[in-house]
């Protein structure tokens, strides 16, 4: 099929190609996601993955400034650009593991040596995004007419791209998927090719894109972890090997043997035994627990020996909830004491299946225990539909990790720590039941002290006047341990409690009863205002979060961060105190956004302002184009976001629900892009369909949220029904916004439309990191408003279009 | 005549280096409340540069810590003189150091302590530190072994100076410290803000703890 003679028409090779393309993309963008997860921090992943994504801002502003240089070339230069990004999506990570690209994340924060080679990081991942962009960019300018076709094509690939990745997590290695993905591109490219010219390098191309994957698929080699990653250090002890690797959908799953690997954190300084040898479960390089050695019958574990034994020292539950158990050691730990029934919540299926078949054996069938249900979902929707059953104990997973985590989780959303999920734990509870919630001691505290926050707040809200007579806490050396139960603690209970601490050198920190001399018997704290905050927290004292220099109020649904403590009004306040290079340290995770924000920013910027460089005050509606095509970049990343953290909650499975809420919305707006086709050019098509979605996202802002929480225990079925409902009306209106504009802008001013694809490409990317700093300072519902405003923006140009694009529609060209 | 020429870059560097470490003790030790003699002398003594690695020694007198490799890092010079000085040190103390990394610490307690046993776990690091200590210092003892059991076959020791943070502080290790004896431990990786933990073995077996400084948060003073 000749390009140049169907150039005009719907070419259905064509859009098979872009389809294939774009699905490649995507499924790149989120294989690239994993493979730098896992060599580095998620956040360095989403840090290069932004800049790399800017291709598709940056081909805007190429086809800005060459527009008809470059189109008049298309027939050959789509088909080839499509097969160069996929041979640089086949060889793009292999070239980032050779030597000369290994930054040393821990020498970023203070060599400016470190730069140049994160630079050549960004560079390389960008030619991949920027050569696909540009193939993309082109046909949609070429086929403005048909624009909804194509968009409609390109949305559905993407979706199944999605998709795709989802299926291949499954079944290859992380270092292999980019080959794999790769090649669709390259047959996209040799499909779309309809031209003799360059077709001796295209094919050139595409065998070399065929030889390096087959090399990369046959020989993955090793994905070169940083030196700092859990995973790395472990495997720098003696005889270290890993004896169990898994890809699969949470991430690549190692297990770690060694002699010296042992588990016990914060350990009582009073125990005497050895410590057992555990093999290690790394996930993308970080730690995740341990396979414990667990033996039915055993009615001492490890962990008795650490603040996490408190609910024991207490009563003796029958009935216990373990929430995300993780692993194996609290599981273990739970069974040494002899429980009637425990329900534990591990939502990851790769880490259960781990115990159920290849460390069956090691763990005395631990995970096939009678007395014992694996619920594969995540906590809060398991507690939604789990209030007929009380429980004795919930055990929630300990917070932070050993030495803090430096902020690296602060963006984590965590519905699992919301005062939401507190108030369902709390239903869960039986007469007698209890909560306990352990995590490590940091420095200034912020863990800890947000952790008491919500266990009082929901004691209150359950309508407790004293929540001091019901919470005891205990501190070892490194750890700190809460119980809140629903009665009061008795006497009885309190000296268990003393008993217990007294012979393993723990504090008391909050009993009813305590004298002040327990809170620091055997650990001193370095800063003594600790107990201070502890007992304004338990009084209720407001002021105090207003005081303290940390976000340490309780998370909630609207915002939930449960490890998120930096607050911007209060960077200058820690600079003074801590220093200001010291700040990153404190809570790098946050930092790392806002470094990611302002450096795309800068970016972006750059892209939409070169191509006013060629449109010049002639050309006239750029305010138009600047505002509408703004407006619908941010809009519609603001309410992907916010689709999908209402609905992963509402499925519980991360994930699954990830994909397929990102496959839903972008199959749904190609639909929507589809049928854009069918209404008129004029500006009332995007002014009607822009109010449309204005006033169903209005909607959307009072009654999502109610809707799900009332239906988040219905039936599999019914759920999948409403969220299609949900997710795909809303999406199949979005999806005619980009199409209808650029449908009019190209009868308006064509030479626009390039860089109408920049700006929406160049705002997409800001928006993700927009979108969550905006979530974490002001809350999900504050995205969501500003979602409405963004759309109501985008219909009022069309509804003033007299305004923003002054002068009548020209010709065409 | 050539010689002179050639040499003279090499006076010139260990007289840079000297001064560096001149300033490092003052400027960054001193200034911040270490005033034990013995540490400071010890601090002025140890050549810093010699300990990290080639790419890394311009920066060697640097207030911050610095990658050795391995994942491991070489303290910061102003926590390697206060985990000396708290542990009280004398020259007829034994210590133990368990995670030698760089030998920086081994070293400078080997200024001071009479019987210095350090242990490594990561043989490559252990190697080359031997391979530095043992050409400096005839009182310091390397062992490429897990620091989980101490050294036994030496105990009990005076102090015992832990510098790879960990989950779990080792029974071995309490077991193999004197009553009255001290044992110093920095809890959190590099990349955060570090504390120290002092533990102390009461007479009786009685053990307590104190949270120290965090080492990343120093008060700080440029100049005398």
């Amino acid at each position: 099929m000749n390009m140049l003679r169907g150039k005009r028409e719907v070419n259905t090779s064509l859009l098979v190609s872009l389809a294939l393309h774009s699905a490649a993309i995507i499924a790149f963008q989120l294989a690239l996601m994993q493979l730098i997860s896992i060599v580095q921090w998620h956040h360095f992943a989403y840090m290069i993955i932004s800049i790399a994504m800017l291709g598709f801002g940056a081909s805007g502003t190429l086809l800005a400034l060459a527009r008809s240089s470059l189109l008049k070339r298309a027939h050959w230069l789509v088909p080839l650009l499509m097969s160069t990004s996929g041979l640089f999506m086949i060889l793009a990570f292999h070239i980032t593991r050779l030597e000369v690209f290994q930054f040393d994340v821990y020498l970023l924060f203070v060599e400016r040596s470190q730069f140049p080679i994160l630079l050549a990081n960004y560079l390389v991942f960008f030619i991949p995004f920027f050569t696909g962009a540009l193939s993309i960019g082109m046909l949609f300018i070429e086929h403005a007419k048909h624009i909804g076709t194509y968009y409609f094509s390109n949305l559905l690939g993407s979706g199944l791209g999605g998709l795709l990745v989802l299926l291949l997590l499954n079944l290859v290695f992380p270092q292999q998927l980019p080959a794999l993905i790769g090649l669709l591109s390259v047959i996209a490219g040799l499909a779309a090719m309809g031209s003799k010219t360059f077709r001796l390098l295209h094919v050139a191309i595409a065998t070399a894109a065929l030889i390096a994957a087959g090399l990369f698929l046959v020989r993955p080699g090793q994905i070169p972890i940083s030196q700092y990653k859990g995973l790395a250090q472990a495997l720098n002890l003696p005889e270290a090997e890993i004896v169990h690797t898994q890809p699969g959908i949470h991430g690549m799953t190692e297990v770690v043997a060694s002699p010296a690997l042992r588990f016990a954190p914060a350990l009582s300084l009073s125990y005497t035994g050895p410590l057992p040898v555990k093999k290690n479960i790394f996930v993308n390089g970080d730690f995740y627990g341990v396979i414990p050695n667990y033996q039915r019958g055993q009615d001492e574990h490890i962990l008795d020996y650490t603040t996490q034994a408190l609910p024991w020292a207490v009563s003796s539950p029958g009935r216990i909830l373990l929430l995300n158990a993780g692993e194996g050691a609290p599981l273990a730990h739970v069974f040494s004491h002899k429980p009637q029934h425990v329900d534990a919540i591990i939502p990851n299926r790769d880490v259960v299946r781990l115990f159920r078949h290849q460390f069956a054996a090691a763990t005395d069938s631990l995970f096939f225990y009678e007395h014992l249900d694996i619920h594969r979902r995540e906590a809060r929707s398991f507690l939604a539909s789990a209030r007929d059953k009380p429980y004795d104990l919930i055990v929630l997973p300990q917070q932070d990790a050993f030495g803090g985590t430096a902020g690296i989780n602060a963006l984590q959303e965590n519905y699992g720590m919301t005062l939401e999920a507190f108030r369902l734990m709390w239903a869960s509870l039986s007469d007698e039941g209890m909560i306990s919630a352990s995590t490590w001691m940091d420095y200034p505290a912020r863990t800890s002290l947000k952790l008491l926050a919500s266990l009082v707040e929901t004691a209150r809200e359950a309508g407790i006047g004293s929540p001091g007579d019901h919470i005891a806490a205990i501190r070892s050396w490194g750890t700190i341990s809460f119980v809140l139960k629903k009665t009061p603690i008795s006497p009885g209970e309190a000296e268990r409690i003393r008993a217990f601490a007294g012979e393993r050198f723990f504090d008391i920190v909050l009993m009813p009863g305590m004298k002040d001399h327990e809170r620091e018997q055997y650990n001193m704290v370095e800063d003594k205002m600790f107990f201070d905050y502890v007992d304004r927290i338990l009084s209720g004292d407001d002021a105090f979060f207003q005081d303290y220099g940390f976000m340490v109020r309780p998370a909630t649904d609207n915002k939930p961060y449960f490890s998120q403590f930096l607050q911007l009004s209060n960077i200058g306040y820690l600079s003074e105190i801590f220093g200001s290079d010291q700040v990153a340290f404190l809570e790098l995770g946050y930092l790392i956004v806002l470094v990611t924000l302002l450096q795309s920013l800068i970016l972006a910027l750059l892209f939409i302002i070169m191509p006013l460089l060629r449109l010049r005050k002639s050309h006239r509606g750029k305010g138009g184009t600047l505002l509408y095509f703004g407006a619908l970049g941010i809009g519609y990343m603001f309410v992907e976001i916010i689709l999908i953290q209402r609905f992963v909650l509402y499925f519980g499975l991360p994930v699954y629900a990830l994909s397929a809420v990102i496959s839903t919305m972008l199959i749904f707006s190609g639909a929507g892009s589809l049928l854009s086709g069918r209404l008129s050019a004029l500006p009332r098509s995007p002014a009607r369909v822009g109010l449309a979605i204005t006033g169903l996202l209005l909607v959307y802002t009072f009654l999502l949220t109610p809707i799900l929480q009332w239906t988040i225990a219905s039936p599999l079925l019914v759920k999948i029904v409403l969220s299609l409902l949900l997710i795909g009306i809303p999406s199949f209106f979005k999806g005619m916004m980009f199409p209808l504009g650029i449908r009019y802008l190209s009868e308006y001013d064509k030479s626009q439309t390039p860089w109408a694809w920049g700006i929406n490409g160049s705002v997409s990317v800001i928006s993700t990191s927009l979108a969550m700093i905006i979530a974490v300072e002001a809350g999900f519902t504050a995205v969501m408003t500003l979602a409405v405003c963004f759309y109501a923006l985008a219909a009022t140009v069309f509804m003033g279009h007299r305004l923003f694009f002054p002068v009548p529609a020209s010709p065409a060209g | 005549m050539l010689l002179i020429f050639l040499a003279l870059p090499l006076v010139a560097s260990s007289d840079a280096t000297e001064r560096d470490r001149q300033s490092m003790v003052r400027t960054q030790i001193r200034a911040r409340g270490i005033s034990d003699k013995a540490t400071l002398e010890a601090m002025r003594n140890v050549p810093r540069h010699l300990y990290v690695p080639a790419a890394q020694r311009r920066f060697a007198y640097q207030d911050r810590p610095l990658p050795i490799g391995y994942g491991q890092t070489i303290s910061q010079p102003y926590i390697v003189a206060f985990m000396t000085e708290i542990i009280g040190p004398e020259p007829q103390h034994k210590v133990l150091e368990i995670g030698t990394g760089s030998g920086y610490q081994a070293a400078v307690l080997a200024e001071i302590i009479d019987q210095v046993y350090t242990i490594e776990i990561i043989r490559p690091l252990g190697e080359q530190a031997r391979r530095k200590l043992e050409a400096q210092y005839d009182n310091v003892h390397v062992k490429i072994a897990d620091g989980y059991y101490g050294w036994e076959e030496q105990a009990p020791f005076d102090a015992i100076v832990v510098t790879a943070a960990a989950e779990y502080i080792p029974p071995p290790l309490v077991e193999q410290l004197k009553e009255g004896g001290r044992m110093i431990i920095p809890v959190g990786s590099p990349f955060q803000m570090q504390h120290l933990m002092l533990v102390e073995k009461k007479t009786g077996g009685e053990i307590t703890t104190r949270s120290l400084m965090p080492v990343r948060f120093v008060p700080f003073e440029r100049a005398e």
